[in-house]
Formats: C-alpha cells, structure tokens, sequence
C-alpha cells in the first residue's frame, strides 16, 4: 500500500534523510520510531505529499508521491505533528471546511460530519469554537478532519503527543479502531510501549537511516541469535528441572535462582513444546513456561546503539 | 538599572544588529542620501566659498522631511512587532513570568526599536553637516531638527509599543500604528518644519523646543502607565487568551462604531456566519477567510481603522471638497494612502499567516489546488480592502452631488472611482506577491508597504526632488515615465473643478506646465496620464497574480513546509 524506495532528502549539506526504503502492506500499522531528528517527520512529509524529495520514490495506492500528488491526497489522510486550527470557526465548520475541499457533495457532507463526530466522540462539540478546544479535544479533531474523506491510508505524525495519560489512552483506542475498520495506517511515536500495543510492524530511524524494518518479532530474532526462555517451578522440582534443561540439546545454558529458571534456548516452536512436554512428563511442577521477549524499548535501545547494522 | 542590568535590549540588539540585513540597509540608507546630495549639490561651488541660504536651506529641508517621515514610517516596523512578536512566538508568558519589571521590558523593547533608526539618522548627521558647509544654517538649526527627531522618534516608538502590547498580530499592530502616528506626523512637520520661505522662524522654534517635548512627554507618561499596566496584570495570557472572540459580546462593549454582518455596508466585507453547511462549489479558502478567519482576533483593529479614517476623512472632506473644490485630488489622494496602509493588512499576510498559524500543512493536503487557493486568497483580500477604502468616497459622492464646481466635472468622479478601484488591486496584488515570497508575516508586511511606497510615492517624489533642486543633472522627461507608477499623478493629472480663482488664472504659466505634464505619448498616441495608469495597472497586477501564483506553487504547494 505504501512504498518508499531509496528516499534521500538533503537541507543544503545537511543530509536529513539517507537512501531509505521499506515497504507495508495494505492493512498494516507501521509504527515509525527514531529519536528527535532521525528524519521520521521529514519521510511522512514526502509521503505526505508536502516536501520534494531530493531523489528516490513514493508510491501510495499505486500512486506516485512525487508525480501525482492529488491521486495520493485523495487516498492519504495526514495528521501533522504540530498543527493549528483556524480561528473563528465551529467544530462542524471546520469539518466542512476540510470535506468541501476534499470534494465531498453536500448531500453526503452532513451524514460523514456526524459519523466522524461521532467517532471520535466529538458531538457534544460540535458547535463549539475549534480555538476554544483543548489540546487532547484538537487532536481529535484533527483526527477527525483526516477521515472526512474515507482514506485507506493513514499518515499520523505523533499523534499522542502532549496529551495527557487519559487522552492518550482515547487516542490509543481510536487507533485500534481505525485498525480494525481496515485502514493501512504509518504512524509516528516517541511512546514506544504505545506503539508495541498496536502495531503490526515498526521501522527504526536514525540519523536519516533505517535501522531495521519488520514486525516486532522478527527484529527480535535477528538481535539475539537465541531465544530465552523463562520457567517458575514449583519447590521440589527446581533441581530436577535445572537438569533436565542442561542435558537438552536445545538448551546453551540455564541460570537458576530461587524457583526461576532462565535458559538460552535454540531452537523453534514445535522444539519449545516438546522441551514443554518433557519437563512435565518428568514430573516437574511447572508454574509458568514462556519465552522472554524484548520490549520495544529495548529493541528501539539496542538497534540505535548500533547493535544492528 | 534599565539599561546595565535588563536582558531585552541585549538580546534584541544582538539579533538585529548581528544580521547583515542591518549593515546592508544602513549602506542602502546613506547611498541613498548621499544621491540626493550629489544630485542637488550645486554645479558651480568653489571651495571655501559659500552660496548662500538658497541651496543648502533646500538640501536642508529635503533631509528634514525625508528623515522625518522614515522614521514615522520606520518606528512601527521596528516598535509595532515586538511585543507582537513574542506572542506569535509563544515567548509573551516567559517574559511576562521573569522577573523583569514590565517598565523593564518596556524600556528594553523601546530601546531595541528604536536604537537602530537612531543610528540610521545620526549617519546621516555628516550629510547633514555638509549642507552647513554651503552656508545660510545655523548650527542650532541643525540642533533643532534633531530635537524634534528625537521626541517624535520615541513618541512614535512608544505608540507603536502600546498598539503591539494591545493586538495579537503584528500585522494589526502596525496598521493600528500608522493610522495614529501618520496624522500626528503630519502635524508635526507641519508644525516645526524648516521651511525657507517662511518667515516666522521664532514661533517655529518655539513650538519646537518648548510645545513639542512637554506634549510628548505627557504622552510618554500616559501610554507608559498603560502599556506597564497591562504587561503587569496581562488580559491576553493563559487560558484567557485563548478566549474565543464573542463578536455579540464584543459589540455591546464597542465605543463608537459597531460593525453588524447582516447590515449593509458591513456585510460586504464580513459577511454572516454560516448556519448550515456550504453549497456544492464554493470556495471553501474564500469563505473561511470572509466569514471566520476576519474578526477571528476581533473587531477592534477594524473598527479602530473604520473610527480614525472617518475622523480624519471630515476635516479632509470639509476643506478640500466643499471649501476648496478645485483642490479635490487631495482628498482622493488621502483615500489612496488609506488604501496603501490598509490593503497590505489583508494580503500580506494571507499565506504567511497560514505557515505561522501551522494550518499551512492541512490546507496543502487537501485535494484545493493551488490556483484555487491564491484566487481566494486574492478575492477576499481585495473585497475587504475595496470595501474599507470605498467606505471614504461616500463624501466624495456627496460633494459631486452638491457642490457646483464639481457638478462642472462630474465625469471625473468615474475616473477617481477607478484609479480608487486599480489602486486597492494594486496593493493586494503586491502584498499577496510579497506573502507567497516570504516566511514571516512582519517581514511580508514591510516589503509590501516599502514596494508601494516606491512604485506611488517615488515617482512623484523624484520628480518634486529634480524640481526643486538646483541645476538638476537629470532630465525631467525620464522621470516622467514613471509617472504612470502612481495613482497620486494620476489624480493630480485630472483636471481640478474651475473655482473663481482657476477660472482666472487659465492659460497661465502654471496650468500650460500641469497639462504638458498630464499627457502621454503611448505607440505615438497622445494619452492623458490617467488613462494611461488605468490601462497600465490592470494587466501589471495580472503579471503579479501570475507571479503569486508560480511562487506559491513552488515555494509552498510542492516545495514542502520545513
């Protein structure tokens, strides 16, 4: 759905983004991550439509970014890091403000209006003035004014930022729901565990580079070239479990402590189930069996400290 | 303690004076008054011999003046953002919450403003200086005349000031600001000038060194006691300030006029708020500019605009259009100014704005294609702009009817309507241009005004400036050609209503030099300089909408929003 070959994007001698590409596929919620200044907002602003690249492609839908970017506006909606509203408008103005310029017939107007109000839980605002708002209530409505035309896709640039702890939870469940209405989504966060919630892929930005690119899982795998497993066992078989797992051919090493065991396991799935069913037909007590994953915060840790290339 | 220990002018100082735009203008500036010198200088000046109070006192007036109105047109665009400035920055709260008194940061952001037209006037001082080498000036004319620059320099600063710390935009500030400090420029000069032929050189002394400075120094202290009032006890911070403008609410506190959308003449420049969605085709830029975005920050800055152009309008009206009816080009040439101020208001800002306010990145991915967004832009800016100015000719009307010298020549009234018309295409022409250009709105705001100054003014200011010097080296007919830049030679190129006194002085000298000058040859047909402005201005703004619209195109819709 969305395409981005060999992007580059210079600022004079300042290279802000650097030969990058990935690809997601329709239906996806690729979460775009890098710290302050990777070049994450300039490739949404190319995507987006908003800034010429200094060589390389885009393609949304099937559309070039760079040479048909009203095909791409029709199917793109874009929420922008940081935007204002204008002043001296309604809510519902200011919707139809937006659906009139995305060329939607007056007759529709009133009934995408509402159910975009609806949505995003904002009909009791709907004559309120959109400067009067507060901040987490303008991010909804900018939100809302990304759907009035039904886009497939989705490019949302730090949308949860500056919200508080509620507002962000709000915005979360939006997201998800977006997710299950069928949307291809690109989003940008710095609340990493947010994105790990809902995300089917992620991409790492540094310093205008992409650092690694997939699911959450797959990145895993290529950082540790072993899985970890972690067991709590009950009292009397700790020992026997520990042991058990030495002897296992999938097993590197096993650490011990207290009723917990953790092991350096190689090996797939189908390998892991029957290492599950060998502790049990031995008699152990097993509280709890389950791989150890890493958290996208110590994938995003690890990635841009240059552990993967 | 104001100056020693206060961080605004430091910081202010450093960022204007360490730019290489400062240099660059200060260089412009006295190249530029130094042409005049070359150019007025007269040819035949031996060294050490003196030629008398004729040329230097003309050199000297012409410095007077020309300073004198620069800085009246330089104060606002240094003083009327600076306060502007940090609230469109989001800086206000910080400085608000520091803990610099508000008589601090008014002393620095006055000293910051004005520190700089300072030094562009006190360059001039050896020019200046040169003209006493001619002979005929006294050294304490020269003392005189920088008192009055200095007194009305901070007074217009200090003005300035308190119109940023009232308004919002810096844009409203500065308009607010010319309106107050023109007029009171006007009667200023008037008052203290140097002039040569006049004789009465003590009252003029007097009024200078014992009028002046009191009358200034009482409005320092009364726009200080405000200004200090109102950044210590600030109304436009926090959750306040993000108050939405009840425009009903507004209007029942408003002294003076009151603007009503459903009225008439009022709902030709804001019309009604939208009830129910708009209809299929409109142009969604063109009514959210007319009918939100105009009073989005208020009525006051129109109202205030609408209340001092029509105060200054009666005088103006009285004297030029009922008591001296032959002299009604002055009054069309104030409705032209009006114009000059106002129009640049609502075009300068009307791209600029939109990066500022960071509503730029939604409207540029919509499916409005950038033709669609400068022709709306372009519309709403002329509507209101035409409408605000056409409110003046109401006394032009009114005089055409009932005055019999202008009855004599009611066809005139056409053409004044239309070099009205061309010259508020004009302005929003030039300011749209300047908008889709720049980054900033101030920045936009000032290339407008001094692009305008130099295509209505220069002309007719070059050719009083070869009229008036001695043994001019340049020929007058080139400077002519010119002419056909500015509105104000287009209405003095009329002919004037016959009063008794026209009437008996017809065919003389004075009248045989007008009409020579009111002509044009154009492709070797003989034009009057009127038509040949009405036919030059129209397809001249269809080149700058053209070049707006390529600016816009690629600086904005596809270059990208950095």
């Amino acid at each position: 759905m969305i395409e981005v070959s060999h992007f580059t994007k210079r600022f004079g001698e300042f290279i802000a983004v650097d030969d990058l590409s990935f690809t997601i596929d329709r239906g996806e919620t690729f979460g775009f991550i890098g710290p302050n200044g990777a070049g994450k907002s300039t490739t949404i602003r190319f995507l987006a439509t908003l800034l010429r690249p200094t060589s390389g492609e885009g393609r949304i839908a099937g559309h070039s970014v760079v040479e048909e970017p009203m095909a791409v506006r029709k199917v793109v909606g874009f929420m922008p890091d940081d935007f204002g509203v204008y002043d001296g408008m309604k809510v519902w103005e200011f919707l139809d403000f937006f659906a009139v310029a995305y060329e939607i017939p007056r007759d529709r107007r009133r009934t995408i209006i509402g159910q975009v109000l609806d949505l995003l839980d904002l009909t009791h605002k709907k004559d309120d003035y959109v400067n009067g708002l507060s901040k987490g209530m303008k991010q909804r409505l900018c939100l809302a004014k990304t759907l009035v035309h039904d886009p497939p896709v989705l490019i949302l640039d730090e949308p949860a930022s500056g919200l508080d702890p509620r507002a962000r939870l709000e915005m979360k469940a939006l997201l998800n729901e977006l997710r299950r209405m069928g949307k291809t989504i690109l989003v940008s966060s710095h609340i990493l565990s947010e994105l790990a919630d809902f995300c089917t892929s992620i991409g790492i930005i540094e310093r205008g580079r992409l650092l690694a690119a997939g699911s959450i899982q797959e990145i895993q795998r290529r950082l540790r070239s072993h899985r970890v497993l972690r067991a709590r066992v009950s009292d009397e078989s700790a020992d026997r479990a520990a042991s058990i797992l030495r002897d296992h051919l999938s097993i590197r090493s096993v650490e011990s402590f207290d009723h917990s065991i953790t092991a350096e396991f190689e090996g797939d799935d189908d390998d892991m189930a029957r290492l599950l069913r060998t502790l049990v037909t031995a008699g152990v007590g097993i509280v709890s069996f389950a791989e150890e994953e890493l958290s996208l915060e110590e994938v995003f840790m690890m990635i841009t400290k240059g552990v993967v290339n | 303690m104001f100056f020693r220990e206060n961080p605004v002018p430091a910081r202010e100082l450093s960022v204007n004076l360490r730019s290489p735009r400062a240099f660059a203008l200060q260089f412009a500036f006295v190249s530029f008054l130094g042409a005049v010198v070359y150019f007025a200088w007269p040819k035949h000046v031996e060294a050490g011999r003196l030629v008398g109070t004729g040329a230097a006192q003309n050199l000297f007036n012409l410095f007077f003046l020309g300073q004198y109105f620069l800085l009246a047109i330089l104060a606002p665009t240094f003083a009327a953002g600076s306060i502007t400035g940090e609230k469109e920055r989001k800086t206000y709260e910080l400085l608000l919450a520091s803990p610099l008194k508000p008589s601090m940061i008014l002393f620095g952001k006055l000293f910051s403003s004005m520190a700089y037209i300072i030094v562009l006037i006190l360059s001039s001082l050896p020019l200046m200086i040169l003209c006493y080498l001619l002979g005929g000036i006294a050294l304490s004319e020269i003392a005189r005349a920088y008192i009055v620059f200095f007194f009305s320099a901070v007074t217009f600063g200090l003005l300035s000031l308190a119109c940023s710390s009232y308004f919002s935009r810096t844009s409203s500030a500065l308009l607010v600001s010319y309106l107050v400090i023109l007029p009171l420029a006007l009667v200023c000069v008037a008052l203290t000038r140097t002039d040569p032929a006049a004789e009465d050189t003590v009252t003029r002394d007097f009024i200078s060194i014992a009028i002046l400075p009191p009358w200034c120094l009482a409005i320092w202290t009364i726009v200080t006691a405000l200004v200090t009032r109102r950044l210590l006890r600030p109304p436009d911070v926090g959750s306040e300030g993000k108050d939405v403008v009840d425009e009903e609410e507004e209007m029942k506190f408003a002294i003076g006029v009151v603007i009503d959308r459903d009225l008439f003449p009022d709902k030709l420049f804001a019309p009604a708020k939208r009830n129910d969605l708009m209809p299929d085709g409109t142009n969604p830029v063109l009514d959210k500019e007319l009918r939100s975005e105009i009073f989005s920050q208020g009525t006051l800055m129109l109202r205030v605009v609408i209340q001092v152009s029509m105060l200054l309008s009666i005088p103006l009206m009285a004297v030029f259009l009922f008591w001296k009816p032959d002299q009604a080009s002055n009054y069309i040439a104030y409705i032209i100014i009006f114009n000059m101020l106002v129009g640049p208001v609502f075009s300068a800002g009307s791209v600029t704005g939109e990066r500022e306010r960071k509503t730029l990145p939604l409207l540029l991915t919509t499916l409005l294609g950038p033709g669609r967004i400068v022709w709306a832009k372009l519309i709403a800016a002329l509507r209101v702009s035409t409408v605000l100015t056409f409110l003046l000719t109401e006394q032009l009307f009114l005089a055409y009817i009932f005055v019999p010298q202008l009855q004599a020549v009611f066809w005139r009234l056409a053409v004044d309507l239309l070099i009205i018309a061309v010259s508020c295409l004009a302005t929003t022409s030039i300011g749209l241009l300047c908008s889709a250009l720049a980054r900033k709105t101030s920045v936009a705001m000032i290339t407008t005004y001094l692009s305008i100054l130099v295509l209505f003014v220069g002309p007719v200011g070059a050719k009083m400036y070869f009229q008036r010097t001695i043994d001019s080296r340049i020929e007058e007919d080139r400077i002519e050609v010119f002419s056909v830049l500015s509105p104000f030679a287009a209405v003095f190129s009329l002919p004037e209503a016959n009063s008794d006194e026209t009437r008996a002085s017809a065919g003389t000298g004075d009248h045989a030099v007008k009409a020579s000058s009111s002509w044009m040859i154009v492709g070797g047909v003989s034009l009057p300089l009127w038509s040949v402005f009405l036919l030059f201005y129209p397809p001249f703004c269809a080149v700058l909408y053209g070049l707006t619209y390529l600016a816009f195109r690629r600086r904005w819709w596809r270059a990208g929003i950095e």
